[in-house]
């Protein structure tokens, strides 16, 4: 008001040095009263920031985390929470009861894993919020409290009842072959053990043996069942016949078996996966040797030797063996058609033929061997060439060297008779 | 089977008896390869035996066998002396009686010398006296070379030396052959030596052939030598063998007693003492008739004729052998070596006068160095 009277009076001139006084004085009040308003405002401001301050401390919200386990009760205010039952840790139900000292509060209700629930209008109203954060098993949970602190610390009384008997199936599940290699053609039996090593009975228990694997075709008791329910202790297997179609070195994946307990909590478990090897079908290789000693001349014998080796991996069997001559004049051959029931695995069978010479030339002797090789009727051949030499005198030279070695000591002879 | 010993004495002899050895063989230059394939095919039984005192003669030898050559140790031959001969044989008679007495008995025996050399013409008298008497009942023949006449005086002397005891020693004769008188078959010595060699040795063979086979007409061992003690024990032999053109067994007997066909220069009709025909040949070229009528003509002049027949095939081959009731030309050829003798003796007289003559100069002088 005063400034705005100055504002109002004749201008002051600077230059004039009256008015200069005047003004420095008018000027040095206006400051100082500036001053004093700060400094005013400043002690205002103080003094509600205290008051202000204090209304604050006495209604902040705050929480504390607690572990429960089934019967644990929290003391926080009047409030009383007490963890009844952890009625699903896979689906995060925890039922917790809510009292309140008097009477006024009795609640009991069931908790959703992360959902806050307030009571009496909750922690902003001088109410309580409660919150189940974390449901480690079936038998305890993590509760966060928020509360005012005007209400105080809250205090966790451990239940006096007996820690509840745990009841958890828990199902140990193998899974094995009854060889490790196999031959394409050969069955395999499957074995699929489970074993509940928990404490609680296992239900609806399931095998989950997917997919069929490729390299087998299954002939009889697939897909594996297991007793869908199995106590605590009990086991069950199944079986379940395969035959390896594919040859090759084979991951067999892990098959996994799920349960639940009596709470219906879903479980599972699998096996352990394993490789096994399949090698090609096993079956008989059957290589025919023919041996000639060496030429044989008309009207003179020989020996032909036959040896028969299986060279496979399985029995031949049924073998027939039957022989020809080409041409068929001029060579006979005798014994060279045999049979023999089985010949096993890197065995051996030999015998002989006798030929006969009758016209010279080059002969070929083809033997075919006819048997079960394990994977059908298999044939096999060998052929051999044989020479029929003209009768050849060993020593027919003797005929000319001889009279030629008489001759000349003959005349040697003579010749000495006649030297003088 | 007659034994027949054949004993070439001297270097002439030892040829005559290789090329009988050689006629073993077939003859002819075949028999160079036929003594080294085959054994000597004799008709008899005939061991053969050279002797000589010069070895080299021996090593000339071709068709007989090393141990049918017996070398007497005297040197290098006994030089045309017959006197050193005689003494060699002395020396050695014991070790040539002793390889002849290996060769076993023997009915006939033939020593074949030259009556001029120095082994054959002085060994074979000696051998003959020595085979006589030790082999008392066998027949001995000399088949005697005489020397050609140009040979010079020594050998001539030594034909006449050696003819006269040939013919004094118990021989039962003597078959004469005359180099002189054969050499006109051939140009040049050395190939009438080897015609005539081989000449002796065919006839020789055929006779042995003869006397020891079955014949049509008899004629054997005794025979011959009766036929070789007739005349002058002396004979000779002829031999015709007819051809192709001229099969006529009549031409060939008449033939084979011609001059051409003799070893020794002979006239049958005149010579002649006793004969011996022997015919061979297939039969139908032996007709007796015409050959009776030969013998009878022949026995006409030689006074008895033995005849034999051999059938065996072939032309007629005929051997005529008779002995001699003289020799004139023996008597010419004592004449030359008579003259040759002298002609010696004088020159050798003449010789020896002219030396003294020489020597009559340093007669009284003494050797003065």
């Amino acid at each position: 008001m005063q400034a705005s009277k100055l504002e109002k009076m004749a201008p002051i001139n600077p230059s004039d040095p009256q008015d200069n006084v005047i003004y420095k004085r008018k000027w040095s009040e206006m400051r100082h009263l500036t001053y004093l308003t700060i400094f005013v405002l400043l002690i205002q401001a103080f003094y509600f920031g205290a008051v202000c301050a204090k209304e604050t401390n006495d209604d902040q919200v705050t929480y504390t985390d607690f572990t429960l386990n089934i019967g644990d009760r929290i003391d926080i205010g009047d409030y009383q929470v007490e963890l009844i039952e952890i009625q699903s840790t896979k689906d995060g139900i925890v039922v917790i009861r809510v009292s309140k000292v008097g009477g006024a509060l009795d609640e009991q209700r069931a908790f959703l894993q992360n959902s806050a629930n307030n009571f009496d209008g909750g922690s902003e109203n001088n109410g309580i919020t409660i919150t189940v954060t974390d449901i480690p098993d079936d038998q305890s949970a993590k509760v966060r409290i928020e509360y005012q602190e005007i209400l105080g610390t809250p205090r966790r009384h451990a239940s006096e009842r007996p820690a509840a008997q745990l009841d958890k199936p828990i199902l140990s599940v193998q899974e094995s072959f009854d060889r490790n290699q196999m031959n394409v053609g050969d069955e395999v039996k499957v074995t699929i053990a489970v074993k509940n090593i928990g404490t609680g009975q296992a239900l609806d228990i399931k095998a989950e043996d997917t997919p069929p694997l490729p390299e087998f075709s299954y002939i009889a008791g697939y897909p594996p069942k297991i007793k869908e329910t199995l106590d605590p202790g009990e086991s069950d297997s199944a079986v379940y016949l395969m035959s390896a179609v594919k040859e090759g070195s084979i991951r067999v994946p892990a098959i996994q078996v799920s349960y639940a307990d009596s709470k219906k909590n879903a479980r599972s478990n699998n096996s352990e996966p394993f490789n096994v090897l399949i090698n090609p079908k096993s079956k008989a290789n059957l290589a025919i040797k023919l041996t000639v000693p060496g030429p044989i001349q008309v009207g003179g014998k020989g020996v032909l030797n036959v040896s028969l080796s299986n060279m496979g991996t399985a029995t031949a069997a049924r073998i027939e063996l039957e022989g020809e001559i080409r041409p068929p004049e001029g060579l006979e051959v005798t014994g060279l058609d045999k049979s023999f029931f089985e010949i096993l695995p890197e065995k051996e069978v030999n015998y002989s033929a006798v030929l006969s010479g009758i016209a010279p030339g080059n002969y070929t002797v083809r033997l075919k061997a006819s048997y079960d090789g394990g994977d059908g009727a298999m044939i096999q051949e060998g052929t051999t060439e044989v020479v029929v030499l003209e009768q050849e005198y060993k020593y027919q030279y003797l005929l000319l060297i001889i009279p030629i070695i008489v001759i000349i000591a003959w005349m040697y002879r003579r010749y000495k008779v006649y030297k003088y | 089977m007659l034994n027949v010993l054949m004993l070439g004495v001297g270097q002439c002899g030892n040829r005559i008896l290789d090329a009988i050895n050689k006629e073993s063989f077939g003859g002819g230059g075949a028999s160079r390869l036929a003594k080294y394939c085959m054994r000597p095919k004799f008709p008899s039984r005939v061991e053969t035996l050279a002797v000589n005192t010069a070895v080299n003669d021996l090593k000339e030898l071709r068709f007989t066998t090393a141990k049918d050559r017996l070398h007497v140790p005297n040197l290098h031959g006994v030089g045309a002396n017959r006197n050193v001969g005689k003494q060699a044989f002395m020396d050695n008679r014991d070790t040539i009686m002793g390889e002849i007495e290996k060769r076993g008995d023997f009915d006939l025996a033939f020593v074949i010398t030259s009556t001029s050399g120095g082994t054959g013409s002085s060994f074979s008298p000696l051998l003959i006296n020595e085979l006589k008497r030790q082999y008392p009942s066998i027949t001995v023949i000399t088949v005697a070379v005489l020397p050609f006449r140009e040979e010079g005086s020594i050998y001539l002397q030594n034909a006449a030396f050696s003819m006269r005891e040939l013919m004094e020693v118990d021989a039962e004769g003597i078959i004469l052959a005359d180099n002189q008188y054969m050499k006109r078959y051939s140009g040049d010595i050395a190939s009438a030596y080897d015609k005539i060699n081989s000449m002796i040795a065919q006839r020789l063979l055929f006779l042995i052939e003869s006397l020891d086979s079955e014949m049509l007409s008899v004629t054997d061992l005794g025979d011959f030598k009766t036929v070789m003690n007739g005349g002058l024990r002396i004979g000779t032999m002829g031999f015709y063998q007819a051809d192709g053109k001229n099969q006529s067994i009549k031409d060939a007997i008449e033939n084979s007693l011609k001059p051409g066909n003799l070893l020794y220069p002979a006239n049958v009709s005149e010579d002649a003492a006793r004969a011996m025909i022997i015919i061979q040949g297939s039969r139908e070229y032996l007709d007796v008739d015409q050959i009776t009528k030969e013998v009878e003509k022949l026995s006409a002049s030689a006074g008895h004729v033995f005849k034999g027949i051999v059938i065996k095939k072939g032309y007629p081959k005929v051997l005529s052998i008779f002995t001699m009731a003289s020799a004139p030309e023996l008597e010419s050829i004592y004449a030359q070596a008579a003259r040759g003798m002298q002609d010696e003796k004088e020159k050798r007289s003449r010789s020896r006068k002219q030396l003294d003559d020489a020597f009559a100069h340093i007669e009284d002088l003494e050797e003065i160095y």
